[in-house]
């Protein structure tokens, strides 16, 4: 039999991501056992949270919790606070305030908005990991205007090897779009769609996410190398992810509805395409 | 609640989100997550059931030559209310219905209304060269719900491609009126799976209603049904249109609004200026007055 693990992590990536909030929650009931695999595995929207003693957004994901705590990469404080929560060590916590102020300039260069947060910590072999949160919620300012939100989650690994640097990154995008909209006979077409009584309503739902895992070499000059040479490779990778989601979203999907249904009718191409022939067949002869 | 009952729940929860094709794979991973043959066999059939009927699951007619939609509005109880069959309009035969391997069996012909008959017939014919214009692989079914003239036409069009890591379906549910409301009462839902590295979902649902012009209500039979399949043509069509503008507003308004592809000065960051600027301050305090300006 598989592994379960493997089973709830297949089944996570075919159940609609609209719930995976839900789902996870609905599988760790089940089976309390794997709660950690889980968490650790599936990606799930981040939580936006305000720093008690600075004020300002963070976020919150299983990387910086500790129990039922959160720790703000603002203050190094949990919140609900903690006596002995893990925080990193003097040397990776300034590094780790270093990277914060990085990536916000980087979030406030391509988000124009939205929270981020940058999380470390040690790795037993000496080297050290991290994940880098950037989130955006657009609400939408009138009823037919779509609303988003985009979460991304990039995680890395590093060791020094002398002059360099191995990176392993997993980068993980989260979107989600909506639109809703109604129409009624006054406001369209009305006469031709059937006179009067003609009312319309939908709603469009287009969400998911979507990983991408990259290994590199960088050359090192000293412990701040770490942030330009992450702030390289992940804004490299979140430009190359926007386009695939981009072709996916807007590309892939609208191409599968195509195949389901033809806005042209079929019958008539599949005529004209006989009558071609046949004409073809005639020239010939 | 028992925790068998707890892992029945969620799990009838698992099947009931599965997305177009893929109940078999869903099954795959809620038996190895139970873990409990027996338990499961014994509970998730209610939830086969209803994933079945609400997702107008196909299957072929035994004895013919066509398929047919496994949906509530064809299932028949039998007056002890325990046995239950599907009816196939079109060849006008009943069935039992396996809902786990998804099989017909035992049919049995059935006489139609002959009051509704002409009407349905006419309106299956128009279904039916509506389907060969617009849907690659779709199926149909016309029923009588209120003889003689209250109709339920149902659409479903699967693609199933697990090579290519997608897959969709297109389902429409029209209530058809043509006594006393002359209406035509709709509902279409599409699902799109793209699971490639990923997992993308497209979920749309529409609801529409309309009334039917008194001529075409009371026209004979195929002029009607041909004049309805006109309404509707027009309908799902303005439908895709109106999911193309959606597509356009989520692409212009939400996702560039989300994150741009470049920043405003065009260029990638440059991330030593950035470094340098931050800790700017603090390397200044360290090395005195030797600092260069970077």
């Amino acid at each position: 039999m598989a592994d379960p693990v493997d089973s709830m992590l297949d089944l996570m990536r075919r159940l609609p991501p609209s719930r995976v909030e839900e789902n996870v929650n609905a599988l760790i009931r089940i089976c309390p056992d794997y709660a950690d695999d889980l968490l650790g595995s599936v990606d799930q929207p981040l939580k936006v949270m305000t720093d008690r003693a600075t004020g300002r957004d963070y976020l919150a994901c299983d990387y910086n919790r500790d129990g039922d705590s959160y720790r703000s990469p603002w203050s190094n404080e949990y919140d609900p606070p903690l006596e002995e929560g893990t925080t990193p060590a003097p040397k990776l916590r300034k590094l780790e305030i270093a990277a914060n102020e990085a990536f916000d300039t980087y979030r406030e260069m391509y988000y124009e908005g939205g929270v981020s947060s940058v999380y470390l910590w040690e790795l037993e072999d000496g080297g050290f990991a991290g994940v880098v949160l950037l989130k955006k919620v657009m609400n939408p300012s009138t009823v037919d205007e779509p609303s988003g939100s985009w979460d991304s989650i990039h995680v890395f690994e590093t060791a020094e090897r002398g002059r360099q640097a191995r990176y392993k990154l997993t980068s993980t995008v989260m979107l989600q779009l909506v639109t809703q909209h109604t129409e009624k006979a006054e406001d369209t077409q009305a006469q031709t769609n059937g006179g009067h009584g003609w009312k319309s309503t939908g709603e469009v739902n287009l969400s998911g996410s979507m990983t991408r895992q990259t290994e590199q070499d960088w050359p090192m000059q000293d412990s701040s190398s770490h942030i330009t040479n992450t702030g390289k490779m992940i804004e490299e990778m979140e430009i190359k992810m926007r386009n695939l989601l981009q072709e996916v979203y807007f590309g892939k999907t609208r191409d599968i509805v195509y195949d389901l249904r033809s806005v042209d009718d079929l019958d008539k191409a599949r005529k004209q395409r006989e009558l071609q022939k046949e004409l073809v067949g005639f020239i010939k002869r | 609640m028992s925790e068998a009952d707890g892992r029945i729940e969620a799990a009838a929860s698992f099947v009931l989100q599965s997305p177009p094709g893929e109940i078999n794979d869903v099954l795959n991973d809620v038996r190895v997550i139970v873990n409990d043959d027996d338990t499961l066999e014994e509970g998730i059939l209610p939830a086969l059931q209803e994933y079945n009927l609400a997702q107008f699951i196909v299957v072929d007619v035994p004895g013919a030559d066509h398929q047919t939609i496994v949906s509530s509005i064809a299932r028949k109880l039998d007056s002890d209310g325990d046995e239950e069959r599907f009816f196939d309009p079109r060849s006008k035969t009943s069935f039992k219905f396996d809902h786990l391997r998804l099989e017909a069996s035992d049919a049995h012909p059935e006489e139609p209304d002959p009051d509704a008959e002409p009407l349905r017939a006419a309106l299956e014919a128009s279904a039916l060269s509506y389907l060969a214009a617009h849907y690659i692989g779709g199926v149909t079914s016309v029923f009588v719900v209120q003889p003689p003239d209250n109709f339920v036409i149902q659409i479903v069009s699967n693609k199933y491609n697990p090579t290519n890591f997608w897959s969709g379906r297109w389902r429409s549910h029209y209530e058809i009126d043509l006594g006393e409301l002359k209406t035509i009462r709709g509902e279409v839902f599409v699902n799109v799976h793209y699971y490639e590295q990923g997992n993308v979902q497209l979920e749309t649902s529409h609801g529409l209603s309309l009334s039917i012009p008194p001529a075409v209500a009371n026209a004979p039979p195929h002029t009607a049904a041909s004049k309805i399949f006109a309404l509707i043509e027009a309908e799902e069509t303005r439908l895709q249109t109106s999911l193309n503008e959606s597509y356009h507003e989520m692409s212009e308004k939400a996702f560039k609004g989300l994150r741009r592809a470049l920043p405003l000065t065009r260029q990638k960051l440059d991330w030593d200026r950035i470094l340098g600027y931050k800790l700017g301050a603090e390397l200044t305090a360290s090395k005195g007055a030797f600092t260069t300006a970077s």
